[in-house]
């Protein structure tokens, strides 16, 4: 496994350019980003960094190396390694270490410091795509483009089923409790993923709304490393949700795109007139409102189910509140007795590999050995589905599952939330298995 | 001396048997090999086990005692210029700065540049603003500031550098662990020396013509054995403190008359803080205290006030062997740095010689003087070669120098040699040429001779971990065997605490809670007898 590692190391060549890194004292850049009592000086060389850190090994480096390599002082090698591309900043290293030592903020740094022509051309092209138009989609969903789908895809849903004739998606809709943001994957190319939030929505009266800018829920901007672009999609967003003046910011089923925003106010300073909140905590408050008023008695089979703690969510983010609200969330859904989790889970829960721009960055060899660690600690769940409310996590899981030959598949709660209330629509189900495919659906249907 | 040697005595022929493993000692064997002579170095633990391995590593412009000693300040002056030539890849040419603060005397720092220039000592004037451009750490209470040729030297890889260029010129043979036990003398000359090897126990006979007492702080102690009473060493303890990071780019003095705490040295990665000076009586446990510590940081963060909040990881000790004149003042710090050679003629002995005083910056010249009375007394008109002779580079002297194994490591870029020293990057490799290659390597080799040879040990960790996986890599090279390791383990960490102890606050705290932890908590080595049960089947 290691010498596969290294030998990755010698392929891999980001580009043929020959422009230079330039090289930063890291030992004095640690000192200026983190606070005293948890720089690089404070390391004890435990190594609990490392051992839990699924890109110890790439190119020869690991988190506490990474450390040790600054405090001797090795900064050309620091600058140049194309490590800090396998790391996919997902801090368990931080969240482990006895001192709180926080390696992802100079290996974000370090990505920042390669010039824009070495850096992985999948995650740059993904950040100009998302400075191109109002809508910063890093798939290049225009706002027209976006307003467009929607209308159409809530036409069809509109047509298709009886129940959601009078269904709406709301588009810029001024003073609306809710903003909900939109990965552009479903737009981009499978609509037919979207409609199952708007059924939850519908299903429990959520004053909401979509906006044509601002909507997109993914930043690479953030992944480049470089400051000035993840602030401005940030800006563009937050300006996006006060124009209409909506009091909850609700990020979809997506990891990172709560990170960059909530992490992103708060680092640039910039004026939010509105709450960030998880999908998650509002799909668990419904649930125990009984607005949502989900059970596991379609699941007869007694499938069981895993849950992947999306590391920008829970980790990096609300912490164990969410994981606690996804867990409670699953098992209401699936029968606590076929909820099983992996271990290590919650805040402590390994990255899976697809997050950081590792899934852009064009390095899959790299990214399915990272990967291979959160594959077996699914395997040995015996899981039949993993749940997880992050895109990332969802690809990467699925790519795990192909390539080391699983046998589980990867969905969206949305997808059993509306599966469980019996709404969830025939081209509704790719993702789920056969043993699903004809579940809950009306008779007429069948 | 009298009787047959115990069986199975192991005996040696040398034309010169060298007694100390320090600087000055491996200094004499290569002079010495250059003559083409061959030498026998023993030394009675390892290398640099005294004030050798107990120094900043400060090779002095010469600054430092241009206001009290001009004859050494002159000497420091030529010698340093000589190393940096000779020994290049053992110097960091990093610079130094001589400066005042308030509350220290101005007359001193004026009169400053004048000491310097009667001792041919560059110098030049720094506004305080320059001198703090330099050395953003100083204080700005600095009111006075020079710039001198300070540099620092790894006495480790010079020490190594010597034995093994001596080996290479004459197949001379460094035997370490092998303590002097008595002197046979007939007629004036010493004939041989009886000596133990205190790792096996056994005796060994060493047949020199010429003998070379070149013990350092127990110079004196050897000549009394000897026979000869004429050698006074002052005791002159010195405590040092060092640094987990380097805090300075070069050198800074403390610019007034020598006093605690007033030199801080980069040492690589790390920077050293000295040091304290205490007459001793005797050579019995030296070790850091936790007052000399707090002395040495009084006083330090006057000049560099960052160092109030610096993560220090270890303190260690040396004895100056300072010469003690008949007449001489007892406070080591106005002792003359300056060094004399006996010949012990006047003792009645005709083939012995002892060298006291002196300093690391001095030592090429101190070998020098006596490889010129031994080569004269053996007829060998060769003259000394050391002063214009690079020192060979050789990878193998390398492992003690900062930074450089991790690089070694990070370029060689091969996945199977695993790291095991976390804090200094010392891979399996680096361990394996050890054992195999350096000088006085050997099967059941101490984790302190491999540290002396190394940084294992060194980082901010002192051996919390790399003890347990050297161990283990040397058990898996069958070079340890049954229970030895243990001992090894425990040996090297209890001396590594020792350094430890009085600097425990802060961040080193955790440290050592791990420390405690894994080589008590789950290794029970505190629980252990320092040899208790080596043969694994319950005899020691």
């Amino acid at each position: 496994m290691k010498e596969s590692r290294h030998a990755g190391g010698k392929k891999y060549m980001p580009t043929m350019h020959d422009s230079k890194i330039p090289v930063v004292d890291f030992q004095a850049k640690a000192h200026e980003l983190l606070p005293d009592n948890a720089s690089y000086d404070s390391c004890l060389s435990c190594g609990l960094c490392s051992s839990g850190c699924p890109a110890s090994g790439f190119y020869g480096m690991d988190p506490r190396r990474f450390i040790r390599m600054a405090m001797l002082g090795m900064n050309e090698e620091l600058s140049n390694t194309p490590w800090i591309w396998t790391c996919t900043l997902c801090q368990r290293c931080a969240y482990v270490c006895p001192m709180n030592i926080d390696v992802s903020a100079l290996v974000g740094f370090a990505r920042g410091n390669w010039p824009k022509d070495k850096k992985p051309q999948g995650i740059v092209r993904s950040c100009e795509a998302q400075m191109r138009f109002a809508s910063t989609s890093a798939m290049g969903v225009m706002p027209d483009d976006f307003v467009e789908i929607i209308e159409d895809a809530v036409d069809e849903l509109r047509e298709e089923d009886e129940r959601f004739k009078t269904i709406q998606a709301p588009m810029d809709k001024k003073g609306a409790f809710f903003f909900v943001n939109q990965n552009s994957r479903e737009p981009a190319t499978e609509p037919e993923e979207l409609a199952p939030l708007w059924k939850i929505f519908d299903y429990v009266g959520a004053d909401w709304t979509y906006a044509s800018k601002g909507w997109a829920a993914e930043n690479f901007c953030m992944f480049t490393g470089d400051d000035v672009t993840w602030k401005e999609m940030i800006r563009q967003r937050v300006d996006a949700v006060n124009e209409l003046g909506c009091k909850v910011w609700v990020n979809t089923e997506c990891g990172h795109s709560f990170y960059t925003l909530w992490k992103g106010v708060e680092r640039f300073g910039l004026q939010a007139d509105f709450e960030a909140e998880s999908l998650i905590s509002y799909y668990a408050q419904w649930i125990r409102e009984a607005k949502l008023p989900v059970n596991s008695d379609w699941n007869t089979k007694g499938l069981k189910f895993t849950v992947q703690d999306p590391c920008q969510l829970v980790r990096k983010s609300i912490g164990d509140p969410v994981a606690d609200d996804l867990r409670y969330v699953a098992k209401q859904l699936v029968g606590a007795e076929n909820f099983i989790d992996m271990q290590p889970c919650r805040s402590a829960n390994y990255c899976c590999g697809g997050g950081g721009g590792f899934l852009q960055a064009g390095m899959n060899e790299q990214r399915l050995a990272y990967g291979k660690r959160k594959f077996d600690q699914i395997t040995v769940t015996g899981a039949d589905y993993v749940l997880t409310p992050c895109h990332n996590c969802h690809s990467q899981i699925t790519d795990l599952c192909d390539h080391n030959g699983g046998g589980y598949r990867v969905i969206h709660f949305w997808t059993l939330i509306c599966l469980s209330l019996g709404i969830l629509g025939k081209n509704e189900r790719r993702y789920l298995g056969p043993d699903l495919a004809d579940i809950g659906l009306p008779k007429d249907a069948l | 001396m009298n009787g047959p040697d115990p069986a199975g005595t192991k005996v040696f022929e040398t034309e010169v048997l060298i007694i100390g493993g320090g600087v000055t000692g491996t200094g004499v064997m290569r002079d010495l090999a250059f003559r083409g002579i061959h030498c026998l170095l023993i030394d009675r633990k390892d290398l640099n086990a005294g004030a050798s391995g107990g120094n900043h590593g400060l090779l002095h412009s010469g600054g430092r005692y241009a206001s009290s000693d001009l004859e050494t300040a002159a000497e420091c002056r030529t010698e340093a210029e000589i190393l940096k030539y000779t020994a290049r890849e053992c110097i960091d040419e990093c610079g130094g700065i001589f400066a005042a603060v308030e509350g220290d005397d101005p007359d001193f720092a004026t009169r400053f540049p004048d000491h310097c220039a009667r001792a041919g000592i560059p110098c030049h004037s720094l506004s305080p603003a320059e001198a703090r451009a330099l050395e953003p750490s100083l204080s700005d209470k600095v009111f006075a500031a020079y710039a001198v040729d300070d540099a620092t030297i790894d006495p480790f890889h010079i020490t190594l550098g010597n034995v093994n260029h001596a080996q290479q010129l004459t197949d001379s043979v460094y035997l370490p662990h092998t303590e002097i036990v008595d002197f046979e003398i007939v007629n004036g000359t010493i004939t041989s020396v009886l000596c133990l090897d205190t790792h096996t126990a056994d005796s060994v006979r060493i047949r020199a013509k010429q003998v070379v007492n070149a013990a350092g702080a127990w110079a004196m102690n050897v000549a009394k054995l000897a026979g000869c009473a004429d050698v006074a060493v002052l005791y002159a303890k010195g405590t040092l403190i060092i640094s987990n990071a380097r805090i300075s780019n070069g050198v800074i003095n403390r610019l007034r008359s020598p006093g605690d705490g007033d030199i801080l040295v980069p040492g690589g990665t790390v920077s050293l803080l000295g040091t304290t000076s205490d007459t001793l009586d005797n050579l019995d446990d030296v070790r850091p205290t936790i007052e000399e510590v707090d002395r040495l940081l009084r006083e330090g963060i006057v000049m560099v006030p960052g160092l109030e909040h610096t993560r220090f990881i270890r303190a260690f000790s040396g004895v100056r062997p300072l010469l003690q004149a008949p007449d001489a003042d007892v406070d080591g710090r106005k002792t003359s740095r300056a060094f004399r050679l006996f010949d012990h003629e006047d003792q009645g002995l005709s083939n012995f010689a002892t060298l006291v005083g002196g300093k690391l910056t001095t030592y090429r010249l101190m070998a020098e003087k006596t490889g010129d009375l031994v080569a004269r007394r053996m007829g060998n008109m060769s003259p000394c070669k050391t002063a214009t002779t690079r020192l060979p580079s050789g990878e193998g002297d390398r492992w003690t120098e900062p930074g450089f194994t991790p690089r070694y490591w990070y370029n060689r870029n091969d996945p199977t040699d695993a790291i095991l020293c976390e804090c200094e990057m010392v891979p399996h490799s680096a361990v394996d040429a050890i054992t195999a290659d350096a000088v006085g390597a050997e099967n059941h080799m101490t984790l302190r001779a491999i540290a002396v040879r190394s940084r294992i040990g060194k980082g901010s960790c002192q051996g919390s971990f790399c003890a347990a996986r050297v161990t283990s890599h040397l058990y898996d090279r069958d070079l340890y065997e049954r229970c030895e390791g243990r001992g090894h383990m425990r040996d090297f960490m209890s001396e590594r605490f020792k350094g430890v102890r009085p600097v425990l606050w802060g961040k080193q705290m955790p440290q050592m809670e791990l420390a405690e932890a894994l080589h008590c908590g789950l290794m029970g080595l505190d629980l252990q007898g320092p040899r208790d049960d080596e043969n694994g089947d319950g005899t020691t």
